[in-house]
């Protein structure tokens, strides 16, 4: 028995002495990503690096796995029908089939590239080689995309200017503006008095929805990732700092969850946002359409 | 001798955002967690619909967060 302890001791001395030394520098990230170099007047920060990487690797990895597409699906093949699938039958009604066809491409480039640039802060290396500039300060080579505010700001305005796009050429801009400012109260029901200062509300209300659309839904959906993601960066860096062995093990794996749970939120977002305008052919059969129409002026956040 | 003995920091905004988003999520759970207890066959689409009111709910904590000072 203590033949054992005296075996195993040597393997505990190191935590003893690590862990004093480690939580002297509990910090967390910064919330600005550190400028690596300079291309002409712009600095290219470590994020902006980041983005161009995954990107790169996405398009390489696919093209590998999928190929050429074949009548018989090879494995790589059958994985990615299998999730072009999975998306496309939660996706499909929210959308409506209108405009599925134009907007399904969108949401399916929308929900890989932010799942892998999420899954890429869970990468060894990221985030831990650091590089200095003669002696200014350490900064990291590599940072998740999304960590940084500006990431999420400029995949927010993406995303919304394509919806934008959609929505103008699916629904039209009768359709949009009968929807927003078009009173909906039914007129045999509602006596005439009544029905024209209910017009003037509406119009109000469209101005609201205006204000919600074009400042509420890029905002929500920039912070809501960009929090995420940072906060998940910061989480792993300060429990690295704590205990550098085995601590951050289980907070690695929330992040799997939360990198999937918040590509598979923003998609769906957008998708809701381009089928409220677009998803009139099919009647308003689901849930969320009717929640979202039942609530003229406040936006989903 | 101590003239300090405790003292609270940090700001209040936060606190109070993660505070309503912390009941909203596990509101979504209890929700959820009632909602298969009945029907234990749709535990997926359950699960599902969990998650993603629960993506709603926390992000506003981020907005009390981020949004302030």
């Amino acid at each position: 028995m203590t033949t054992r302890v005296l075996k195993l001791a040597p393997f505990f001395c190191p935590l003893a002495i690590a862990t004093p030394a480690f939580a002297e520098e509990a910090h967390g990230v910064e919330t600005m990503a550190a400028p690596l170099f300079k291309l002409g007047p712009l600095p290219i920060t470590n994020s902006m690096v980041m983005t161009w990487i995954v990107a790169l690797a996405l398009v390489i990895v696919i093209r590998i796995v999928a190929g050429r597409p074949k009548l018989v699906p090879s494995r790589g093949q059958a994985l990615v029908e299998d999730m072009i699938g999975w998306l496309k039958d939660i996706v499909g009604p929210v959308i409506g089939q209108t405009a599925i066809k134009a907007a399904f491409p969108l949401l399916l480039a929308l929900f890989i590239y932010i799942l892998i640039q999420n899954w890429s802060g869970l990468v060894p290396g990221v985030g831990t080689l650091l590089m200095r500039h003669g002696d200014g300060p350490w900064m990291e080579l590599a940072r998740p995309a999304h960590a940084d505010m500006n990431g999420t700001i400029a995949l927010t305005f993406c995303a919304f200017l394509a919806g934008t796009i959609l929505v103008l050429r699916f629904a039209g801009p009768k359709t949009i503006l009968i929807d927003l400012f078009g009173n909906k109260a039914n007129k045999d029901e509602v006596p005439a008095a009544l029905y024209y200062p209910l017009s003037l509300i509406f119009i109000v209300v469209g101005l609201l929805e205006l204000v919600s659309i074009f400042f509420a839904r890029p905002v929500s959906l920039s912070f809501r990732l960009y929090g995420n993601i940072f906060g998940g960066e910061n989480l792993l860096h300060s429990m690295s700092a704590i205990l550098r062995w085995g601590l951050p093990i289980p907070f690695y794996f929330m992040e799997l969850l939360v990198g999937i749970v918040q590509a598979f939120v923003f998609a769906l977002l957008i998708s809701v946002y381009i089928g409220l305008l677009t998803n009139h052919g099919d009647g308003h059969g689901h849930a969320e359409a009717d929640h979202h129409d039942a609530k003229p002026g406040s936006a989903p956040h | 001798m101590h003239n300090l003995i405790a003292e609270i920091t940090g700001n209040i905004q936060g606190g109070l955002g993660c505070l309503g988003a912390a009941i909203g999520v596990g509101m979504s759970g209890l929700k959820g967690a009632e909602a298969v207890g009945r029907n234990p066959d749709a535990s997926t689409k359950i699960l599902v619909q969990s998650i993603l009111g629960m993506a709603f709910a926390e992000a506003v904590a981020f907005y009390a967060l981020f949004l302030g000072k």
